[in-house]
Parts: C-alpha cells; structure tokens; sequence
C-alpha cells in the first residue's frame, strides 16, 4: 500500500505532465493561437459586461465592479478544471474507438491516470486574466485584504473548482451509456457563462432549480459571497466547500461506475 | 440536373442528423436553459434601469432578438472549421479534393440536410416559445418574408466567412484556437451577444461596417419591424448582398490560392 501513497501519485504526475508538456511544444503555433484565442475569449465577456453597464448604471443592485468581481472569480474556478482534467473532452472518442483499453491495465487509479495525461496550459492565460480582473475590481470596490481574508478566498475558489470538475466529469461519463457526450459537455460547459450572474435575479423556482438541481450558482455566486458581502452571508455559502467536496467525491465515482461497464470495442 | 446531384447530399445529411436524436434532446434542453437566463437577466435590468424603452428596444425586443440570435447560431453553425481542420490534420481532405465537385460545394451541400433538421427541431420551436412567451410581440406580416430572404444571405455570408477561417487552418494546422476567435468574434460583433443598438457610439459606427453584423442583427432587424420603410429594408438586404459577394469571391479566391501549397500528412 505504501508504494501507491500520495508521493507515489505526485511523481507520477509530473513525469507525465513533462512528457505532455513536451509533445505541445513541438506544435508551438497551435499553442500560441490557443491561448490567444482564450484570452479572445474572456476579453469578450469583459466587453459585453462593459457595454451593458455603459447602458445601465447597476443591474438589481448589484454595481458594474461587483459584477466584474463575479466574473474574475468565476474565471479563476474555472482554471483548474481547464488545466487538469482537459482530456474529458476526449472521453467519448477514446470509448468511441476502444483506445479507452489502454488506461484499463496499468496499475494506478483509472481516473488518475487519464485525467493526468493531459495538462492544458491554456487555461493559465485565463488565469492571468481573471486574477487581474479580481484584483482591479477588489480596489474598486474597496474590501479589505488581511491575511484571514486571503485564506477564504483560497478555500472558496477551491470549492468552486470542484463544483464545475464535478460538473464536467459527470458530464464525460455519460459518453460510457450514450455514444455521443458531446451536446451534454457542451450543455454543462455553457454553465461557466451563466455562472457569472448573480442568483438573485431569478424568481425563487428558477433560483431552486439553478442550486440543487443544476448548481450553477455555486460556482462562482454563493463562494464569492463570503467575500464580496461579508455581511450577509447565507448558510449555502458556508456549506458549499462541504457541498463541493461531495459533488465531487459523487461525480468520480458515476465515472468510475461507467468506466467499469466499459468493455472495449475489441479492436 | 446539377442540382439532383446536390439535393442527394441533403437527404444524406437529414438521414445521419436523424441517427443522432438524442443530441436534439439535449440542444433543445441547452436552449430553454439560455432562454431562460437571458429572460430574468434582461428582465432585472430593465427593472433596474426604471423606463420601459432603452435604445429604442423594449424588453420583448431585446428577448426577441436574443434568443433568436442563438436560434440562429444553433441553425447557421455548421463546424466547418472543425469539419476542415479534422480533415486537414488526418489527410481526409485529399479524398475529398478528388471528388469531381468543387469542394466549397461539397462541403456546403454536405451539411444543408443538417440546415433542414435544424430548422425543425430548433428554430420553429424556438421561434414559437419566444411568440408565445412575448405575448405575440413579433409581427406576423410582410416582414417575415423580408426576414427568411435576409436569413439565407446570412447564411451564406457566414459559410464563406467560416470557408475562409477553415481555410487558415490550411497553414496554422491549429483548429480550437482559430475556431474559437472567430466565435468570439462573430457572436459579439454581430449582436449576438448583446443586441447592438446597445453599443456606445463609435464602437457601434465601426460594428456596423463590418461583415459580422449582416448575420445576426441584419434578419433580426428586419423581423422585429412590423412596417418598415421601403428603403431601410433595401438598405440592409443591399448591405447584406454585398457582403454575401464580397464573402464569397474572397473565400474563393483564397482557397484557390491555398490549394497550391497545402501538404497533407498521409491520407
């Protein structure tokens, strides 16, 4: 058992992580675009945020730099998601054409070892901006920053990760019950734009189904409300690292329970 | 005769579009999620902003113009880029090139089964929800018309622009990253994102002179006007009609160009 502790796992990571980091360097041109493109993208969610307030000086209640404070705060989230379990989205075709075999045989964890294969630096660009964004809106809001402060942020951005890894990883399972996942990744992934908007502006069915049914809120509004309005805070915001953790712990075993229901496709 | 050869690629494409049913499920469900976000978000600011017209829109236009927008994108987006870029990399392409069809053609004519099914199962539900949801606020009369005609210039107009994004993949050999800018681009310059009326004002003049607006602010326009003048319904068909040529001969051109100097990895 000693052999497969935590170290065991950290430098197996890393040995593949290098060997992934080196093949996408020899496509140096597609890795550039991408992180253009990513960059593209993000700098168009903060346009459309500053054309909307150019038009309307809040939005119920809440200011153009709290909203902007939502959206850095969901971006950072949405990092580790980007950066570490990127090879979901190639789930389905690995099931599709019976290369999923592979990762059946060796002897460390299954879901270890296919997310570990993949390290998308990408999402360090979005990174960049959201913490920028974060930053700038924290100055203009003025919130305090002491060290108590900084640590809660930490702790309540890891829940919100969590929240969209689970999200995403039970999305790519379901490619092992239906051929194509791709709508149903695509579906959950469009959840990361709808993240941005206070829950508040739905009537109480929509802000029901947008927290328990489909958690979109917390990704970023309930986390970032222990920060944002120290104040008032709801008990859902406390809860949600213990509602993070379960969702995820939920959504590693359903992949796990649908990849042992795979059985190749024997070629 | 020619066009008997074309039309048995849109019977093909229906068929397969009709294998993968769950898909439509699953975008349908994708859709009524949007519209119902953009519904409360838009409905919290024009609550917020205390006047029933902003920029001319009032709230059932600028729902109506929203969720059409993404009806629109859902119908119009073809992943010719992706269809491209897939080819490009596996030395596809080749096979297709041998074809005796121009090979813009066969790409188009490929996917205008998926056009047909898509207008079905997405677009006319779409486009009743949104009719009954604004309480008959879209104008059933001669504006229809002008709007399906407007809606076939978009398409082409979009076809040669993803024709020309899907051709740079000839050189860049990179897909995600040239795909998603031209998303990000086409989608907030074309007022698909927000309706453009609500752009401040020299962003709006230079919006305007672009191609991208032609796609999804020109139809639109056009269909939420119950009687509109003579001339501006000329004006945009006009505009959108140059566009659709311009598009297209530079779409041409450029592929004739690439087509020289394009290598393909086995095959």
């Amino acid at each position: 058992m000693k052999r497969k502790g935590f170290g065991f796992y950290l430098r197996i990571y890393i040995k593949i992580l290098t060997q992934d980091l080196k093949s996408k360097m020899s496509y140096r041109a597609d890795f550039i675009i991408s992180t253009i493109g990513m960059i593209f993208t993000n700098i168009a969610g903060f346009v459309s945020f500053w054309i909307l307030f150019r038009n309307f000086p809040s939005i119920n209640g809440w200011s153009y730099h709290e909203m902007l404070f939502l959206y850095g705060f969901s971006l950072i989230s949405l990092t580790p998601v980007q950066c570490f379990f990127d090879n979901n989205w190639s789930l389905r075709i690995n099931v599709y054409n019976g290369d999923f075999i592979k990762y059946c045989f060796r002897p460390i964890n299954l879901f270890f070892y296919y997310q570990s294969e993949v390290f998308d630096v990408k999402g360090l660009g979005q990174f960049a901006f959201g913490l920028g964004t974060l930053i700038y809106s924290w100055g203009k809001i003025g919130l305090d920053f002491t060290p108590l402060i900084l640590l809660k942020m930490i702790v309540f951005l890891i829940t919100a990760s969590l929240i969209m890894i689970a999200l995403q990883n039970a999305a790519a399972a379901t490619c092992f019950w239906i051929q194509n996942s791709f709508y149903v990744m695509d579906l959950v992934f469009k959840f990361k734009d709808y993240a941005r908007y206070p829950i508040t502006i739905f009537t109480p069915v929509f802000r029901f189904v947008f927290t328990f049914i489909m958690p979109i809120a917390f990704i970023a509004y309930y986390p970032s409300l222990v920060i944002l309005r120290p104040d008032d805070v709801p008990i859902l915001s406390w809860l949600s690292p213990l509602i993070g953790c379960a969702f995820f712990w939920l959504s590693y075993k359903f992949w796990m329970f649908g990849a042992s229901r795979y059985n190749g496709t024997g070629s | 005769m020619k066009l008997k050869k074309y039309l048995s690629f849109t019977r093909i494409g229906m068929m397969e579009s009709l294998q993968f049913r769950l898909a439509t499920v699953v975008i349908v469900i994708g859709n009524l999620l949007y519209l119902t976000i953009v519904f409360f978000l838009w409905k919290a600011i024009y609550a917020s902003s205390g006047t029933d017209v902003v920029n001319g829109m009032t709230f059932s236009d600028t729902l109506i113009y929203l969720v059409l927008a993404t009806a629109l994108f859902n119908f119009m987006e073809m992943y010719t880029v992706w269809e491209m870029g897939r080819s490009i990399q596996s030395g596809k392409i080749v096979l297709d090139l041998l074809k005796p069809m121009d090979y813009r053609k066969l790409l188009f004519w490929s996917y205008s089964g998926s056009f047909v099914m898509n207008f079905f199962t997405t677009f006319l539900p779409t486009f009743i929800i949104v009719g009954i949801v604004t309480g008959g606020a879209i104008p059933l009369k001669l504006n229809l018309l002008y709007f399906v005609v407007s809606v076939v210039l978009a398409i082409m107009i979009n076809y040669s622009i993803d024709f020309i994004v899907g051709t740079i993949c000839l050189f860049t050999e990179s897909i995600w990253g040239i795909n998603i800018m031209k998303q990000v681009i086409v989608l907030l310059l074309s007022g698909a994102t927000i309706p453009i009326a609500f752009f401040p004002e020299p962003m709006k003049t230079i919006v305007l002179y672009m191609p991208f607006q032609s796609i999804y602010n020109a139809p639109l326009t056009l269909l939420l006007d119950g009687s509109p003048d003579m001339e501006d319904v000329l004006m945009i068909l006009g505009t959108q009609l140059f566009w659709c040529v311009t598009m297209t001969v530079i779409s041409k051109l450029f592929w004739k160009a690439s087509l020289r100097q394009i290598t393909v990895n086995g095959g």
